[in-house]
C-alpha cells in the first residue's frame, strides 16, 4: 500500500494536493483513501493531508503513522514540532521538500533515515499574492512521479476533475506547476515503494512517545485568566515578516498598530514595536505605512543566512 | 453626542495598546478581527462577549482567550438570548449589591452576518422588543465564513461563494440588516469599517454611552473567503467606502445620518476587481451585472442626497 503524507500550511493547497493525488490513483485503477487533518486554526497554521492507495480494498484507517512518502510544501514547517513532519519516518521513507536547498543538505541537517529529495519550484510564488496556493500542485505532481504508477495524462485529468469549479486560467497554472514537478522527478520515478500491509498479529505497538513538556502556564492556563491567548505563539504561522526601519518610521498615529488585526504591534512612547512571537505575517502593516518604513523579509532567507 | 464631545477628535487619540491580545487562531489578515480589535479597544476590558457560532468562536477556544472579560459561546440562533441572561444576572448582582456599580460590565453579542441576518434574527427581535441593554456586533464577512464561505443572508448579489458557483454568482440580494433593526426602533445603530478607525471609535463610544439595544455592523474583508491576498484587507475596506458600496451611517433618535459621504465616488469596479469572488463579473457576458451594481449604489446615494436636501 502507498502511504503518503502532505504537510503544509492552511492556504497552501495541501488538501487539494491529496485530492488530486487520490483522484489520480483512482483513475489509475487503485482503491484510494484521502483525508485532510487540521484543527480549528486558519490559513497559515500547519496542516497535513494523507493518501492511501493500493489495488485491493483498503482496510487500514486513521492517520498514517509510517509513511512511504512525506511531502513538505513549505520548509519553514520542518522545525515546528506541531507540524509533525518527521513523525514515523523510517529508512524506507522518502522525504520531498519544496526547497531551494538540496536534498543532501536536508538529509544531513535532519539526520533523516531515508532518501531526501528537494526541488525548487517555488520561484517567485512565495512573494506573489496567492502564489502559495500552487504549492499543492507542485507536491501532487512530485508525488505522482515518485510513485511511478501514475502517467502524466492521468495526473492532468485528476487536476481537471478536482478543479472543476475553478477558473480555467488557475487550472492551467496548477497544471503547469504539477507537470514541472512531475517531469523534474522522472529520474526518481518509482523510488517510493508500496509498504506492506499491517496485520493484526504483526502489529507493532508504537514506542513510547516523549511529549515535550510544556510550561504549566501553557499546558494548563487559568481559565479565569485574562489574555491567555498570548501563550499561543502564532508567529510560527509566518513565512514572511515585516521589519520596521526605525529611521524611516515617523511615529505617525500608529497606523501599523491600529490596522494590525492581531494586536501584534504595540506602541511604546509613540514608537511601534512588532511582536514577532505573534505576528502572522499578513503584511497589512507594510502596505499601510505611508512612510514606507516597513519592509518584507522572507523568514527562509533568514534561516539559510545563518 | 457631537464630535466635539468625543474623546476621539484626531487619529492620535486612538489607542496604541490593545485590549484584545494576540495569539488567536483567526486567519492572517482577517478584516473581521481587525475591526473587532478596534471596537474592543474603545469598549474597554469590562466587556462580556456572547458569541454565536462562527469564525470568531475561534477567538476563545478552551483554555485560551484573548479577552480580559468573560466569554459565553452560544448556538448560532441564540446569542441575544444568552445576552439577556447575562444582563439579567448582572442587574440582579447590582440590585442586591453583590457587585458595585463600577464592576458592571457591557454585554456584547458577537456574531457573523449569517447569524445576524438569518438564524439569529428571531432571538434578536425578541431582545429588541424587551429593550435589552446590549450591543450587537455583527462582523459582516458576507457569508458563512467558518464553514467555508457558503452564501448567507449577508452575501451581495453576484458574489461567488462555495454554494453559488455559477457564472452569475449569488442570485439573492444582501439583506439590509440596518433597516431591519431600524424598523424595530433600537437605541442606536451604526455601520463601521476597520479601515476608518476614527469614525469607528466615535460610533462605539456612542453605542457604549447609550442604553438599550444597539447594533454595530462592521465591514469585514475576508481574505480566505473573498479571495484576495491578506495584506489587502484594509485597502478593500477603504475602497468599499470610497466606491459607496459600504455606506458609513448611524441611526439615533429616529434619524439616519451618513457620517462619511464619499466625495467623487470611485466606480464600483475599483472595489470589485481586487477580489477573486467577483472575478467572473469581468467576463464578457456579465457586464450587465456590474452595471446593475453601479446603478444600485448610485440610486442609494441619490436617495441619500435627496433626503439630505429635503431634511427627511
Ligand atoms: C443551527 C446551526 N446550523 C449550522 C451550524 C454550523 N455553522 C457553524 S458556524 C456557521 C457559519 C456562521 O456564519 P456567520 O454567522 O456569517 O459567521 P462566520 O462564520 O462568517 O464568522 C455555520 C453554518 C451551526 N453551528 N448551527
Ligand atoms: S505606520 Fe509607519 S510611520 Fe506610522 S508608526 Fe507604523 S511604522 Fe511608524
Ligand atoms: S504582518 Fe504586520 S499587520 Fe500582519 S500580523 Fe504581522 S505585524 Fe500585524
Ligand atoms: S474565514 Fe474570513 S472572516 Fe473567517 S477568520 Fe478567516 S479571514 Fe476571518
Amino acid at each position: 500500500m502507498y502511504r503518503i503524507r502532505f504537510h503544509g500550511r492552511g492556504g497552501q493547497g495541501m488538501k487539494m494536493a491529496s485530492h488530486i493525488l487520490g483522484t489520480a490513483f483512482f483513475l489509475a485503477g487503485f482503491e484510494v483513501q484521502d483525508a485532510p487533518r487540521f484543527g480549528a486554526e486558519r490559513r497559515g497554521a500547519p496542516i497535513f493531508a494523507y493518501v492511501r492507495a493500493q489495488k485491493a480494498p483498503i482496510k487500514e484507517r486513521g492517520i498514517i503513522s509510517h509513511p512511504g512518502l512525506v511531502l513538505v510544501a513549505d520548509e519553514s514547517l520542518v522545525p515546528l514540532p506541531a507540524a509533525g513532519i518527521l513523525h514515523g519516518v523510517e529508512e524506507t521513507t522518502v522525504l520531498f521538500l519544496n526547497s531551494r536547498e538540496g536534498g543532501a543538505v536536508w538529509k544531513a541537517r535532519l539526520n533523516f533515515p531515508g532518501t531526501v529529495l528537494a526541488l525548487d519550484l517555488i520561484g517567485n510564488d512565495l512573494n506573489q499574492p496567492g502564489g502559495q496556493r500552487f504549492f499543492g500542485a507542485i507536491c501532487a505532481g512530485a508525488a505522482a512521479a515518485l510513485t511511478g504508477v501514475i502517467p502524466e495524462d492521468v495526473l492532468m485529468q485528476a487536476i481537471e476533475d478536482e478543479l472543476i469549479h475553478v477558473e480555467a486560467i488557475v487550472v492551467q497554472e496548477n497544471k503547469t506547476r504539477a507537470r514541472a514537478a512531475f517531469l523534474a522527478m522522472q529520474d526518481k520515478a518509482g523510488i517510493v515503494e508500496e509498504g506492506s500491509g499491517v496485520k493484526v498479529d504483526g502489529y507493532r505497538r508504537p514506542a513510547w512517545i516523549d511529549v515535550p513538556l510544556d510550561d504549566a502556564g501553557l499546558a494548563a492556563p487559568a481559565i479565569h485568566g485574562r489574555r491567555t491567548s498570548e501563550l499561543m505563539k502564532t508567529g510560527a504561522w509566518r513565512l514572511r515578516k515585516p521589519v520596521i526601519d526605525t529611521c524611516r518610521c515617523k511615529g505617525c498615529w500608529w497606523v501599523c498598530s491600529t490596522f494590525c488585526p492581531d494586536s501584534a504591534i504595540v506602541v511604546e512612547s509613540g514608537r511601534p514595536r512588532i511582536d514577532y512571537d505573534h505576528c502572522k505575517g499578513c503584511m497589512i502593516c507594510m502596505v499601510q505605512c505611508s512612510s514606507h518604513a516597513i519592509s518584507l523579509v522572507n523568514e527562509k532567507e533568514e534561516v539559510s543566512g545563518e | 453626542m457631537k464630535i466635539t464631545d468625543s474623546a476621539f477628535k484626531k487619529p492620535k487619540d486612538l489607542p496604541g495598546l490593545h485590549i484584545l491580545s494576540a495569539g488567536t487562531s483567526i486567519c492572517a489578515g482577517c478584516g473581521g478581527l481587525q475591526a473587532i480589535h478596534e471596537i474592543l479597544d474603545i469598549l474597554g476590558p469590562k466587556t462580556v462577549t456572547v458569541n454565536a457560532a462562527g469564525c470568531m468562536s475561534l477567538l476563545s477556544v478552551y483554555p485560551f482567550t484573548p479577552f480580559s472579560g468573560s466569554w459565553l459561546y452560544t448556538a448560532m440562533a441564540s446569542a441575544p438570548a444568552g445576552a439577556q441572561g447575562v444582563r439579567d444576572a448582572l442587574d440582579r448582582l447590582l440590585a442586591t449589591k453583590k457587585i458595585a456599580a463600577d464592576e458592571d460590565m457591557q454585554v456584547v453579542v458577537l456574531s457573523g452576518d449569517g447569524s445576524a441576518t438569518g438564524i439569529g434574527l428571531s432571538a434578536t427581535s425578541g431582545a429588541i422588543d424587551r429593550r435589552l441593554d446590549f450591543i450587537y456586533i455583527c462582523y459582516d464577512n458576507e457569508g458563512y465564513g467558518n464553514t467555508g464561505q457558503q452564501s448567507s443572508g449577508g452575501t451581495p448579489h453576484g458574489a461567488r461563494t462555495t454554494t453559488s458557483r455559477g457564472e452569475q454568482g449569488y442570485c439573492g440580494h444582501k439583506k439590509d440588516l440596518f433597516s431591519i433593526w431600524k424598523a424595530n426602533h433600537p437605541a442606536y445603530l451604526a455601520t463601521v469599517s476597520g479601515a476608518e478607525p476614527l469614525d469607528l471609535a466615535r460610533k462605539i463610544e456612542k453605542a457604549r454611552a447609550i442604553k438599550g439595544p444597539s447594533l454595530i455592523i462592521a465591514f469585514s474583508p475576508c481574505p480566505t473567503g473573498w479571495h484576495f491576498p491578506p495584506q489587502e484587507s484594509i485597502e478593500i475596506g477603504r475602497l468599499a467606502v470610497r466606491t459607496g458600496v459600504w455606506p458609513l451611517k448611524e441611526y439615533e433618535d429616529g434619524k439616519v445620518v451618513h457620517t462619511k459621504i464619499p466625495a467623487g465616488r470611485l466606480p464600483v469596479t475599483e472595489y470589485l476587481q481586487k477580489q477573486g469572488r467577483f472575478a467572473h463579473l469581468f467576463h464578457p457576458g456579465n457586464a450587465y451585472l456590474i452595471k446593475e451594481m453601479q446603478a444600485d449604489v448610485d440610486a442609494y446615494w441619490d436617495c441619500v442626497e435627496k433626503s439630505a436636501a429635503t431634511g427627511r
